[in-house]
């Protein structure tokens, strides 16, 4: 009883009980909520966005952010169209898509682990770079002649009406619980996002932990940018702009540290069904646009900034507490 | 850089404005008072022009005494794709008789519209339609988008006399009812009496002022003997004009395009944008309501060939778009050429 009362206490004790809010609210305000096809929607809407935020989870316990997503999912989805209107094969241009996340997760990697970058620096880069590559080969005109076999993958019922990229999720979100909530590679993950340093003297090798993060993310980014052009049968130059500010908010909101070191796969998973319910909620009594825009706005600032406001230090302060 | 359907283009020119010889003499005459719940649905809040279709909208809505709730949401500007696939999909699953969409997605609007349609809504284009015509049921055209061509070309002609360098700032490079008047406006450059004007660029301002004002900044430094700007959307026509006024340039460099008088008027009377045209978005909400409301009700098939009655403006035929071999359009039509001589009226 008192651990669970501990657990209630923490944020995703927090995120739970905002999520069950909202939830209730949801199902009290349109009587569409709860049906089925409305909760597949309402996963569809943004599922490339919340597979990516899976992944960046890592990136950012490992203390390190990865910018360079959304440009890396647009990249994607563009080659892909790009390849199949020039005749390639659908199946070889998703490789190709896939190798092309890994290679560009690999430069990423490179210039942070090798050179020892800043990520930020490096990520803000290949986000300008891969979206130039993307605006390059698919110019300004939208391609939408796909196989017809990957419009329907994206588009219609993979297993009864539930979505291929909706099994993808959980399927990813499971391997990755484990990979990091259960394994060494996990617990590498945290110590070498609290302090790297003391990683290094403890033989743990972190420039290759955070080489093989980079190209995980690379590789997972391009993925959902072929979701992403399944999903809306078209693709062109500015798909998946400005996604990767949406993924970072939404891992942020799930408790995971900015510094690194701290968070969890399941604060993340709590944080995406909020912002998933919450904006359908908003979208099915039609508050749209600017309206919808500010009120998550407001919870994300909110939410990202309460936790990390150290109350004691601020009740210290006035005593003249200099150390 | 836009070798967008040329062909179809200039079939489009071919047959003109024939969508009438298609009807039978019999209009429908739409019974007002059914229960409709329609959602008229922008490329994104906050744009003057979409306002004013939804005044229309709202007028023909209290006309028709529709029981029902027209509902006016879009997304934001940064969130166009993305928030108009989220509100077309809403729609369906909130069971609207009907959404009327500018689409902005371009193609990737095509699954969401198309499950729309599955689940009943009947989905009405209007100011853009969707390229491919998929899970569209009609699209309701300001104007023919040939003559849209023609029309740009013959008042780059008279701006420049005759001669001299033009550049286009457009809106997002996927908005196809834009890309479709470009196109227009290439095949009519090539008749003889616009010789001697030469196409020198197209670049796009994203339908965003200061983008536009940017990008219209940056032609004038590229292209040194540039005569005039052609920018076919009242974004981007409005901060053209302001860049030449703002840096002194509107002597040299002349602004055109599709603008609204209220907006353009004092850059007409000072020279920077002599020669604009544009149609009433009023009458392009009111028309694409009446559609909409007439499939929605059932009362109308949307087949080709059929007319209808849409109260103040008159009779309306769907009629094949020749633009989208496949798809329909009724169209509205027609524009108007503003100068000095009329804009101060129109602005009013």
């Amino acid at each position: 009883m008192k651990a669970a009362l501990n657990r209630l206490q923490s944020w995703e004790g927090f995120l739970l009980c905002a999520l069950i809010l909202i939830i209730l609210m949801n199902a009290n305000l349109s009587p569409q909520f709860l049906s089925f096809s409305n909760q597949i929607n309402l996963f569809q809407l943004s599922i490339e966005k919340i597979i990516v935020a899976l992944v960046m989870t890592f990136i950012i316990i490992n203390a390190e952010i990865d910018l360079s997503v959304g440009s890396m999912m647009g990249l994607s989805a563009c080659a892909f169209g790009w390849m199949v209107q020039g005749g390639a094969p659908g199946g070889l241009a998703i490789v190709i898509c896939l190798a092309i996340g890994i290679a560009g997760g690999a430069l990423n990697g490179w210039f942070i682990a090798k050179v020892g970058l800043p990520s930020l620096v490096v990520t803000l880069a290949t986000l300008i770079g891969f979206r130039g590559l993307a605006r390059v080969l698919v110019e300004d005109r939208g391609i939408n002649d796909f196989p017809e076999w990957f419009d329907a993958l994206g588009q219609q019922g993979f297993i009864g009406s539930i979505p291929f990229a909706l099994f993808a999720f959980v399927i990813l979100f499971v391997a990755l619980y484990i990979v990091l909530q259960r394994s060494g590679f996990g617990r590498k993950t945290y110590v070498i996002g609290t302090n790297r340093a003391v990683a290094d003297y403890a033989g743990i090798n972190t420039g290759r932990h955070k080489m093989i993060l980079f190209m995980a993310s690379g590789l997972v980014s391009a993925f959902a940018g072929l979701l992403y052009a399944a999903r809306v049968g078209a693709v062109r130059g500015d798909v998946a702009l400005g996604f990767e500010l949406d993924i970072i908010t939404i891992v942020l909101l799930g408790g995971v540290s900015i510094f690194g070191g701290r968070g969890t796969l399941v604060g993340t998973l709590l944080a995406v069904l909020i912002v998933l319910n919450l904006r359908n909620g908003m979208a099915l009594v039609n508050i749209t646009g600017h309206i919808q825009t500010g009120v998550i706005g407001l919870l994300l600032i909110g939410s990202v900034i309460a936790p990390r406001i150290d109350l004691t230090r601020l009740w210290r302060r006035p005593s003249g507490d200099t150390s | 850089m836009t070798h967008f359907t040329k062909l179809t283009t200039a079939a489009a020119l071919l047959l003109g404005t024939a969508g009438a010889a298609w009807a039978d003499g019999h209009s429908v005459s739409l019974t007002p008072g059914e229960e409709i719940n329609m959602v008229l649905l922008p490329k994104f809040l906050g744009i003057l022009v979409f306002d004013q279709a939804n005044e229309g909208a709202q007028e023909a809505h209290a006309e028709l005494g529709n029981i029902g709730e027209l509902l006016f949401v879009g997304p934001t500007p940064e969130n166009s794709t993305a928030g108009q696939i989220e509100i077309m999909t809403t729609s369906a699953t909130q069971g609207q008789g009907a959404v009327m969409i500018s689409n902005n997605a371009g193609d990737q609007i095509v699954p969401s519209a198309v499950a729309a349609q599955a689940a009943g809504t009947r989905v009405v284009t209007w100011d853009s339609p969707i390229p491919s015509g998929e899970g569209e049921d009609v699209f309701v055209a300001q104007v023919d988008f040939a003559s849209m061509g023609i029309v740009m070309a013959d008042m780059a002609h008279s701006i420049l006399g005759g001669a001299g360098q033009m550049a286009v700032l457009s809106a997002t490079p996927d908005a196809s009812n834009q890309n479709a008047w470009i196109a227009a406006m290439e095949v009519a450059l090539e008749d003889e009496k616009y010789a001697g004007i030469e196409l020198v660029d197209i670049v796009y301002g994203d339908d965003q002022a200061e983008v536009s004002y940017n990008r219209a900044l940056a032609l004038v430094d590229q292209y040194p003997d540039l005569g005039v700007i052609m920018s076919p959307t009242t974004v981007g026509i409005q901060a053209a004009a302001k860049a030449m006024q703002d840096e002194g340039l509107c002597d040299k460099v002349r602004v055109s395009g599709l603008g609204l008088p209220s907006e353009m008027v004092s850059y007409t009377m000072n020279g920077c944008a002599p020669e604009f045209a544009l149609w009433d978005f009023r009458d392009l909400g009111y028309l694409t309501y009446y559609t909409a409301y007439g499939l929605a009700s059932g009362q109308m098939t949307g087949e080709i060939g059929e007319t209808f009655n849409a109260g103040r403006m008159g009779d309306f035929t769907i009629e094949e778009d020749p633009g989208r071999p496949g798809s329909s359009r009724i169209l509205m039509g027609p524009f108007t050429v503003y100068t000095a001589e009329n804009v101060e009226a129109a602005s009013n």
